[in-house]
């Protein structure tokens, strides 16, 4: 029996250690002698099914090797169990065609038990490891970087060059210093694959990938068309991240995590309650917005006295309560003033989808540049009239004293953060009265009575819940395990089912008839039922009943 | 009897052909037939090229004028040999109308004829009497039938070729031929789809030495990628790759007998091919051998030296059928 621990996981990429029968550990993503790894592969004659083979021909000559690495095909069942290493055939001729690259790769995906290590024969080179790992393969072999030494191809990671770059300077590896090609390909790959590795833990890997496929038009295509894959990008992205999330390239904006939070502001998010007031505000470097010198001072002028809603590429419209929810209070944008025309309607679309869902009595601009058309633009589409405090230099004093006047006798909106957060991410309808806070913002703990109920995780900007805290979210995001008491994390094969609304990272609570536990999901609940092994919750607190 | 309607066959040339220590005159005619029975090979387009007619009159029609075409069109006098491919097999009788057999047996007759068919159209009778019709005496086997076996294990003939006969049957025809007084001709495909380039190389070798004993004539063909066939589907989405014309040339030094070999559409990307750079003395100099039957020139192209000769030996070593092609 082999076993796949996945130690991290980053979108549809992981690190981990495949445990093969006879050799010892493997440590994933890597680049290995698979021959070695799965003597059976040397005893494959005659077994070759293409890719883009029809049902029919596999049915009649089923790739059976032997029991390692498991044989998958896009037409074909799944025969693998979770711990195998599953290989599919001829995988470095998918990148001829980024839409069958990804149509089969999601096939595949889905059929499959997600603890399964992914061999991709023959693809990886330094210029394609990273977008191999980012669509879920861990395992590799030196087939393609061998081949281009024997072709006198020098390889890096964003390009490939005749040999004569081994003495040019591009690289002063132990490969290059003796003048040896092959062994510089070889460290290339294992350089890029270890740098890959790093991008994982660190979750960022999306960042990575968006950078490295630009040198090859079939990689941005690759990457594009797995963006059209919501559904699977979604569920295989975290709700939340430490760190920074660059949003630096026209993908990043049909990045899973930027598309969520629009589709959860749309979809689950509740302003507060008596807010009929909003105030368009532009957004800022420093996040969370409210901590900027300029948001203090919109703050000041607003005075409370309006529902505030931030206008920003590439997320759209960050409401004031969500401002420290992953990823408004990590993502960065290159910022040029300059904001184009698909940014433009994107963000209209949201804004306009937005103010038809939750309509305000007065909906005041106080924006400049790029974020003022898209607001026109949302205005003129749901047929809203707009009140401007200004048309430029929102923080001048001149255009705050008008943002003050505009607001001469409104009523103060409630500033209900913890409902506005709650709705966001459990999809709840909160009664938030007799609730107070105390902590320094955005360190908050909000407490009824002398139980405290919530805390803001602040790596994520998620709230997390005690056992008192769930008492007030009626239903959703409950792990259900068997009769038993948790000894610390529970693990997968405990759990009974899981709400399939759960992601990697999502505060859940822990059911069971004889335990209940606060904690956090380690994997999206689809991903429980289809692995055999690990952790499934990382367990806070447990409560014996 | 020649008919007083003409029609141009689908093609015919003169040519050069060897037989034995001769170089033969030859006239190759491929005829449009009725089309193969078969027509299920991946690797075949001329399943397409046919008649559409369901009498056997009109084919009959058809088949007179183009013999008529070209008895007009060539004198008899300037070749001795004549090849005929009808698409299929000429002993179908479904194909080509029996009746047909006795024209052509008649037009050519004291010629050294070679006509392809599947091995389970070799009838020992009908064989018996177009020989009887062709035969003048010049030649000791003046009928050659010639066969694609394409290759003598049968595992690959089915899933990489689809061919729908086995060894065994190729066995029992040549049997049947040499009976009858005719010899065996058998065409080989190397690297048919679904092989890797060693996997093919490998293949051919058996399949040679499998033959010998029972053909007197051998011919390979290195696959090529037709139109509207299976294979080019595969070829399309960059799941299949001719075979190098390194591969070609060693299997043509080591055969233990003379192979012809003519290499369609060798240097371009849907046949045979190497790099680009030196295909083009390669193919030329396959051709040369077929007729020349001068190993020592095949051993000197195969020193030829070229940048994609280490590739092509990577390859050799390192495509596995789950990895395959490695290259394009």
């Amino acid at each position: 029996m082999t076993r796949f621990n996945i130690r991290k996981r980053d979108g549809l990429a992981r690190t981990g250690t495949f445990e093969p029968d006879i050799t010892p550990g493997i440590k994933l993503p890597a680049a290995t002698d698979t021959g070695v790894l799965f003597p059976s592969l040397a005893h494959a004659f005659n077994t070759n099914i293409p890719l883009p083979a029809p049902k029919s021909l596999i049915a009649l000559y089923p790739p059976a090797i032997g029991e390692q690495p498991v044989s998958i095909h896009p037409q074909r069942e799944n025969t693998a169990v979770s711990g195998d290493c599953v290989m599919v055939a001829g995988w470095h001729t998918a990148f001829a065609n980024p839409r069958n690259f990804v149509e089969w790769l999601i096939q595949l995906k889905e059929k499959t038990p997600v603890d399964t290590a992914w061999y991709a024969p023959a693809a990886a080179l330094p210029a394609t490891v990273a977008i191999l790992c980012y669509s879920g393969f861990d395992l590799f072999d030196y087939k393609a970087v061998d081949l281009r030494s024997a072709q006198g191809i020098f390889c890096t990671p964003t390009g490939e060059f005749p040999k004569d770059a081994l003495e040019s300077g591009i690289c002063t590896c132990p490969g290059c210093l003796a003048n040896d090609l092959k062994e510089h390909n070889r460290h290339a790959l294992r350089q890029e694959i270890a740098l890959v590795a790093r991008y994982i833990e660190q979750g960022q890997l999306r960042e990575l990938v968006e950078s490295r496929c630009r040198m090859v038009a079939d990689q941005v295509a690759i990457l594009r068309h797995l963006d059209r894959q919501y559904l699977v990008l979604e569920q295989a992205n975290p709700v939340g991240r430490a760190g920074i999330m660059r949003a630096n390239s026209a993908e990043s904006m049909q990045r899973a995590e930027v598309r969520r939070f629009a589709e959860r502001l749309l979809s689950r998010y509740l302003p507060p309650k008596n807010a009929d007031v909003a105030v368009l505000l532009p957004c800022s470097a420093r996040k969370p917005y409210s901590l900027s010198q300029s948001h203090r001072r919109f703050q000041l002028a607003v005075g409370g006295r309006a529902h505030e809603l931030i206008v920003t590429s590439p997320l759209g419209l960050v409401p004031r309560e969500l401002e420290t929810v992953y990823p408004a209070m990590h993502y960065d944008v290159p910022v040029t003033g300059y904001w184009d025309a698909e940014e433009c309607a994107y963000i209209a679309d949201i804004m306009t989808r937005y103010f038809r869902r939750h309509p305000y009595r007065r909906i005041i601009a106080h924006l400049e540049g790029g974020a003022l058309k898209v607001a026109q633009m949302a205005a003129a589409a749901c047929g809203i009239t707009l009140e401007y405090s200004c048309t430029e230099h929102p923080t001048g004093t001149a255009e705050l004293n008008a943002l003050d006047a505009a607001l001469a006798g409104e009523r103060k909106v409630k500033d209900d953060r913890l409902h506005g957060m709650i709705s966001y991410q459990f999809g709840a309808d909160v009664d938030t009265r007799g609730v107070t806070l105390r902590g320094h913002y955005p360190e908050i703990y909000y407490s009824k009575g002398k139980a405290q109920i919530f805390s803001i995780d602040t790596t994520t900007g998620l709230l997390r819940p005690t056992f008192d805290g769930w008492a007030m979210i009626p239903e959703g995001y409950r792990v259900h395990i068997d009769d038993f008491i948790p000894e610390g994390d529970v693990l997968i094969p405990g759990v009974t089912r899981a709400d399939p609304e759960i992601r990697d990272g999502d505060e859940v609570l822990v059911v069971g008839s004889k335990a209940m536990a606060t904690g956090k999901a380690a994997l999206p609940a689809t991903d429980m039922a289809r692995s055999r092994r690990g952790v499934a919750v990382r367990v806070r607190k447990i409560k014996k009943l | 009897m020649i008919s007083d309607r003409m029609e141009k066959p689908l093609a015919s040339w003169r040519g050069k052909e060897r037989y034995g220590n001769e170089v033969l005159e030859c006239l190759t005619i491929i005829v449009r037939s009725g089309g193969c029975s078969y027509g299920a090979c991946r690797m075949c387009s001329y399943r397409h090229e046919r008649f559409h007619t369901t009498s056997c009159e009109d084919l009959l029609l058809h088949l007179k004028a183009q013999l008529a075409w070209i008895m007009n069109q060539y004198d008899p006098a300037e070749y001795r040999m004549v090849k005929i491919f009808t698409s299929g097999s000429f002993f179908d009788p479904v194909e080509v109308p029996m009746a047909f057999h006795a024209d052509v047996a008649t037009a050519f007759h004291g010629k050294l004829l070679i006509v392809e068919t599947r091995p389970e159209y070799i009838d020992e009778e009908t064989l018996r009497s177009f020989i009887r019709l062709l035969d003048d005496g010049s030649w000791k086997t003046p009928l050659y039938c010639a066969i694609g076996l394409e290759t003598s294990n049968d595992a690959i003939r089915e899933k990489c070729i689809n061919k729908g006969f086995t060894f065994a049957d190729f066995e029992d025809a040549a049997g049947r031929a040499h009976a009858a007084g005719a010899g065996v001709k058998a065409y080989f495909l190397f690297k048919p789809l679904f092989l890797s380039e060693a996997e093919a190389v490998n293949d051919m070798r058996t399949t040679i030495a499998d033959t010998v004993p029972l053909a007197e004539l051998f011919s390979m063909n290195p696959c090529t990628v037709q139109r509207n066939t299976e294979l080019e589907f595969y070829w399309k989405r960059g799941a299949y790759r001719p075979p190098y014309l390194w591969s070609v040339l060693t299997l043509l030094y080591e055969s233990p007998v003379h192979m012809t070999c003519d290499p369609l559409g060798g240097g371009q990307a849907r046949g045979p091919h190497n790099c680009g750079k030196c295909d083009y003395e390669l193919v030329r100099g396959i051709r040369d051998y077929s007729l020349s039957a001068d190993r020592e020139l095949i051993g000197a192209l195969l020193e030829t030296r070229c940048s994609c000769k280490e590739e092509w030996e990577y390859i050799l070593c390192h495509e596995q059928p789950w990895c395959m092609p490695l290259t394009r």
